[in-house]
């Protein structure tokens, strides 16, 4: 506050001094004219936010007003050729994508992130922090097509599958794939955590392990919760990696934990048939009205994401 | 309490297990020559239990129950190997309706792994004599495995990628475009074709993002309009890249056709949430004092922030458009079916610098895709692992340039 109040006078004084001193009008009106400018830069991604919001709802409004919101969301048949169009499948597939992805991307990324803050040496941390946000870089066709050559012939020949394109394919790859994204934010909301905390602790006689789980990463949870909460939507609206290695069959797995199944999500199914359907189609329709569900999803997603942080930090003073 | 040499051998045979039976796990070996030595192993790893136990200061009732159910498991892992049950022809054929059958040369190599695992978990409990500090060296224990897992997994995925692709990158591979669906020639018009696509793309997003970053951090007064924009950005952040070629589908395409000129509009404003990002830090590292210093001596807002602001935060500034750069790289859902297309023609151009528009283009990511679709009909293996090394090249070189930056600069301003 006390800062924007001193720009402020600043601001003020030299709009005076500009007028007193009789400088030139051209000046002013130029420093206007550059802030319109740059109010239509910010205001930019609102209206592309807005614009996006609009079209997919334009262009999915006719599926839901024809097929029915709720036959079209909870339909259990995808079967595009017959004109039968139920999102079930995508939904139980991605549920299960997700969840399996984040466990392995849990379980591998946070003690990766703890490892690096709290464990590594400074040389080692020096070496290992950029080349894990240098991996997060890695293009995910890319990983797509590691998943066709190597994973999906290993699960095939390793569990005897009929095709190794399956559900635990997908969400392995995913799993992977994610560990640099969370890996950093933790690592951050980790280190963020100032060192009086842990060295209270520590001299409290707790040893270094106490320490971590009951003092460093209650503080972090905030940051924590807002990784988990980011690789919810980032898993849920990857595409190609997981077009690539999933089957993009889009029927409901049976019995429905069966996770070496084929699957379809709500992204593989768009990516995989958009290219082959008629514009204007009730296919094309549908399509988009699948993207406006994952849209809607992911922006919650999105926004819970902040307000949890900011709720979490309030409540525990976390980092 | 067993002397610190003798604890230290005891952990030795368990580790080995834990390695060879990941090793066997991970490729399909056959298990014959090293059975005997998991046996002797699993064997030894039990009487080590047994005397470590025995001869420890402490024996703490409550951890008997779960030694004796890990002693109990060891040798029940023993018994079904001596006896044969578990024997190469044993499989558990697709359990509760699964698609799977789980063989014995996966099975056996698990079974291995988790008594590795429960032999470290007792030895070091019994060495730590049931402390804190036993469980201390447990999870750090576990935490340095799975770090070494992870990075083995990340270091494999690039060592793969260069390893295999290596072989085909030549100067022909990469300066002649692909002939035969891609089973021949080269790539010069994915990578033409992404450079234009990637140019324009920043066009687009570094004017739009910074200055939308200078407007929220210098300008804007109102602070509801702040956070209703950085809602817009965090939303806008998180939209699935396919989701944004749906919108191109529905919307650009309409207006510019299949063209590079959509794929452009649609990567920068998937760049713009980025940008404004990075760009807002960078500004927030600039101190007030020099914005003070520089309005005391006259100068308005805009020429403070231009000549004043700006400069001092370009190095944070320039980190977020190289970052841009290289997430625009390797996108490809959201051009799929708005710009792309499998080319051979080179880019038309005007006066041999100014790209048509108007016109679809191959690019590095589609390529790849294609090539991946090819893979069970023609022979393309060779040439999707060199592409998709260039790609990894393009994109880690990018993303190293803006770290590079960033420490370079990081270390030579100094407040």
């Amino acid at each position: 506050m006390l800062y924007i109040d001193h720009i402020d006078k600043g601001f003020n004084c030299e709009c005076v001094l500009n007028r007193r001193m009789g400088l030139p009008k051209m000046r002013r009106y130029k420093d206007r004219f550059v802030e319109a400018v740059l109010f239509l830069c910010a205001i930019t991604s609102i209206l592309v936010m807005l614009l996006i919001f609009y079209f997919l709802t334009r262009e999915s409004l006719k599926a839901f007003a024809e097929l029915g919101i709720f036959s079209l969301l909870l339909g259990q048949k995808w079967h595009p050729a017959g004109d039968i169009y139920g999102m079930m499948p995508m939904i139980v597939s991605s549920l299960i994508i997700t969840l399996l992805a984040l466990f392995i991307n849990i379980i591998i990324g946070v003690p990766l992130a703890i490892y690096l803050s709290e464990l590594a040496g400074p040389r080692s941390k020096a070496i290992l922090k950029p080349s894990i946000e240098l991996l997060a870089g890695v293009p995910s066709i890319v990983y797509g097509f590691l998943g066709v050559i190597i994973l999906v012939s290993y699960l095939q020949g390793g569990f005897d599958m009929l095709t190794g394109r399956s559900i635990l394919a997908g969400s392995i790859l995913l799993g992977i794939m994610y560990i640099p994204y969370i890996t950093t934010i933790c690592e951050d909301s980790l280190r963020a955590v100032p060192s009086e905390f842990k060295e209270g602790s520590l001299a409290l006689g707790a040893n270094r392990w106490q320490t971590i789980r009951h003092v460093t990463i209650p503080a972090a949870s905030s940051g924590i919760t807002a990784a988990v909460l980011l690789n919810i939507g980032s898993i849920i609206g990857e595409t190609m990696a997981v077009l690539l290695v999933v089957g993009n069959v889009a029927r409901i797995p049976s019995p429905f934990f069966n996770v070496f199944s084929q699957g379809a999500t709500f992204t593989s199914v768009i990516a995989g048939e958009m290219g082959e359907v008629a514009r204007g189609s009730m296919h094309y329709h549908v399509l988009f009205a699948v993207g406006f569900v994952l849209l809607v999803v992911v922006s919650i997603l999105s926004v819970v994401a902040d307000q949890a942080r900011a709720r979490i930090r309030k409540k525990f003073g976390g980092y | 309490m067993p002397a610190k040499p003798a604890y230290v051998a005891s952990l030795v045979i368990p580790a080995l297990i834990f390695v060879s039976a990941v090793c066997y796990l991970i490729m399909p070996l056959d298990s014959k020559p090293i059975l005997p030595f998991w046996e002797a192993g699993l064997l030894i790893s039990a009487l080590t239990i047994l005397t470590s136990f025995a001869a420890a200061k402490s024996h703490p009732a409550k951890a008997v129950p779960a030694l004796a159910v890990d002693l109990f498991f060891l040798i029940a892992v023993i018994f079904l190997i001596y006896t044969g049950t578990l024997d190469p022809s044993f499989v558990i054929k697709r359990p509760l309706g699964l698609g799977a059958s789980f063989g014995y040369n996966m099975i056996l190599p698990f079974l291995m792994l988790l008594s590795s695992i429960l032999t470290v978990k007792d030895l070091l409990n019994i060495h730590y004599a049931y402390s804190a500090k036993g469980r201390e060296a447990l999870v750090f224990m576990a935490i340095r495995l799975s770090a070494v897992v992870a990075l083995l997994i990340l270091g494999g995925i690039l060592f793969i990628i260069i390893y295999k692709g290596i072989g085909i990158i030549s100067w022909e591979f990469l300066t002649t475009p692909h002939r035969r669906l891609g089973q021949a020639g080269g790539i010069s018009t994915a990578i033409v074709g992404t450079f234009w696509m990637v140019l324009g793309a920043m066009v687009v997003s570094a004017p739009l993002g910074v200055g939308a970053a200078i407007y929220l951090h210098e300008y804007s007064k109102s602070l509801g309009l702040n956070r209703v924009i950085t809602i817009a950005i965090s939303v806008l952040n998180g939209v699935p890249s396919v989701v944004f070629g749906l919108f191109g589908l529905a919307f650009l395409v309409t207006f510019f056709g299949v063209s590079l000129l959509s794929g452009s509009i649609i990567l920068g404003l998937i760049n713009i949430p980025t940008i404004i990002l990075t760009s807002q830090e960078a500004l927030k590292s600039v101190p007030n004092s020099l914005r003070e210093g520089s309005m005391a001596l006259g100068a308005t807002k805009w020429q403070t922030i231009k000549k004043v602001v700006l400069p001092s935060a370009m190095p944070g500034v320039l980190t977020g458009i190289i970052m841009g750069v290289a997430k625009a790289s390797g996108e490809t859902a959201p051009i799929m079916w708005t710009a792309v297309t499998f080319t051979a023609t080179p880019v038309q151009t005007f006066f041999g610098v100014i790209p048509n528009i108007f016109q679809p283009v191959n690019n590095l990511d589609y390529h790849l895709l294609n090539l991946i679709y090819f893979l069970g009909a023609w022979d393309v293996e060779d040439h999707a692992w060199g592409t998709a090394l260039v790609l990894i090249a393009l994109v880690l070189g990018t993303n190293m340039l803006a770290i590079v930056v960033r420490n370079h600069f990081r270390k030579k301003i100094s407040w």
